[in-house]
């Protein structure tokens, strides 16, 4: 999904993830509407990253920050801490396992939230602007990681003014301004 | 409704009385009838003040619940009143209980309306208010800056609440003990975020020469009139009459 600032991409993710109920229309996930739905039970299955790290920020240190979620809903310990050490070597925050998120950097923040999304393993994905702070080597390594996702059969909407990355990957490419969809490929296109 | 933007149009700082006498009558007084009257008095102060209804309506609802825990809590662990409700030898629902626990509530539902009444104040005014009773103006602004965030701080609490829980945690499915745990989480976020927002705040305001010159003139200077009086001192001399009555 792309589209200017202020076009209303980020409220319509909202909309799809549940976070925002449409004043009209409904909205659906997986068949159901998502006004029946809890936010706990939409997050179990859908992975949303919010434009702003620091919302999705909760923990004392980077690696309690991966693994908390996950301890409360009870995984076990050894199922935990492996998947949190894939995440870290993945989002190269290894080195910064023990710092205290919120004085990380602003690109290692947001390395920190798509890791903290994404070691839940979810079904569907919602990146709003999930290239913000990213050097190009980070921003490198997420496409490769999306791609892998991808292909693993995980959905995925890509919301960004960066048009070249969101559409890189992109079936379905929307086009949002002044609140309207002006331009809808409408699922006709084919992964680059 | 000229009365009503005689009293909102009132000196910060006779506000600011009013508020203090109120609060401390809230603070003060241990009986629920005394505390039900100075209740009364504050509702009626701040309908004067053009104060809606629906707030507080709101306000009273969300300590419903602080009364029935504190109601709960007080039955079981003093001995005193009635018991209306037993559980084997334990009172669950006593007189005395319910009695205290109506005090809590009255004295925060009082602190709270109260304290209302101030945000018919604008925040430049009772800087200004505040800077006159010879408070410094940094002091001042800081209280300012604390009115003006707090509305947003609830927000922010609740939109934590939210991230929290997209990152599935159900939190309607988890047991008691975890779902505390939950809620230590959102600690964090929220005190960082607060701290992060002061310093920023501290240093644009330094960098735009918040304390560049000893000396501040104001363009706007307030001068209490004698309505101002009026209410402060009949405030004052209302609360001293009414403990003298009651002691
Ligand atoms: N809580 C809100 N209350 C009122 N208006 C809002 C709110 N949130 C967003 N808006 C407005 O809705 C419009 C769309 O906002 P939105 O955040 O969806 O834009 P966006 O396309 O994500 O922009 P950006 O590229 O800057 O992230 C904007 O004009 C914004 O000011
Ligand atoms: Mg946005």
């Amino acid at each position: 999904m792309i589209g200017p600032n202020g076009s209303g991409k980020t409220t319509l993710g909202k909309v799809l993830a549940g976070i925002l109920k449409p004043t009209e229309g409904r909205a659906f996930l997986a068949g159901k509407d998502t006004r029946t739905l809890s936010l706990g039970a939409i997050g179990q299955a859908v992975g949303y990253l919010f434009q702003e790290p620091e919302r999705q920020i909760f923990a004392p240190s980077v690696y309690e920050e991966l693994a908390f979620v996950l301890r409360l809903q009870g995984k076990p310990p050894d199922v935990i801490d492996h998947a949190v050490n894939t995440m870290l070597g993945r989002f190269d925050l290894s080195a910064l396992r023990d710092r205290f998120p919120f004085s990380l950097s602003r690109g290692e923040k947001q390395r920190l939230a798509l890791a903290a999304v994404l070691v839940n393993s979810p079904d569907y994905l919602i990146l709003d602007e999930p290239t913000t702070g990213l050097d190009l080597k980070n921003k490198r390594r997420l496409g490769g990681y999306l791609e892998e996702l991808l292909d693993a059969g995980v959905g995925m909407m890509i919301i960004s003014h960066d048009r070249a990355f969101a559409t890189g990957y992109a079936t379905r490419v929307i086009e949002l301004s002044g609140g309207v969809v002006i331009r809808d490929s409408d699922r006709t296109l084919h992964r680059a | 409704m000229i009365l009503t933007e005689r009293f909102t149009g009132l000196d910060p700082r006779t506000k600011l009385v009013l508020v203090m006498v109120l609060s401390s009558l809230g603070v003060i007084l241990q009986e629920v009838l005394l505390l039900g009257i100075v209740w009364f008095l504050t509702l009626s102060l701040a309908a004067l003040f053009g104060v809606g209804w629906r707030p507080i309506l709101r306000r009273s609802r969300m300590l419903f619940g602080i009364f029935a825990a504190m109601a709960i809590i007080q039955s079981v662990f003093t001995t005193g009143g009635h018991g209306f409700l037993w559980l084997g030898p334990v009172s669950v629902i006593s007189s005395l209980g319910l009695e205290r626990a109506g005090g809590v509530v009255l004295r925060l539902l009082i602190v709270v309306v109260s304290a209302s009444i101030m945000a018919t104040s604008s925040p430049r005014e009772i800087v200004q208010g505040l800077s006159q009773w010879r408070i410094p103006y940094e002091l001042a602004f800081m209280v300012a800056v604390a009115i003006r965030f707090l509305p947003l701080l609830r927000q922010e609490a609740l939109e934590t609440l939210t991230a929290l829980q997209l990152r599935g945690v159900a939190l309607e499915q988890l047991p008691w003990g975890r779902r505390l745990r939950v809620y230590s989480y959102l600690l964090m976020p929220m005190i960082a975020g607060v701290m992060s927002k002061s310093k920023e705040l501290a240093l644009a305001v330094e960098m735009r020469g918040f304390r560049a010159y000893s000396q501040r003139t104001a363009y706007r200077v307030l001068r209490p009139r004698p309505f101002d009086y009026a209410v402060g001192g009949g405030m004052l001399v209302g609360m001293g009459l009414f403990l003298w009555i009651v002691y």
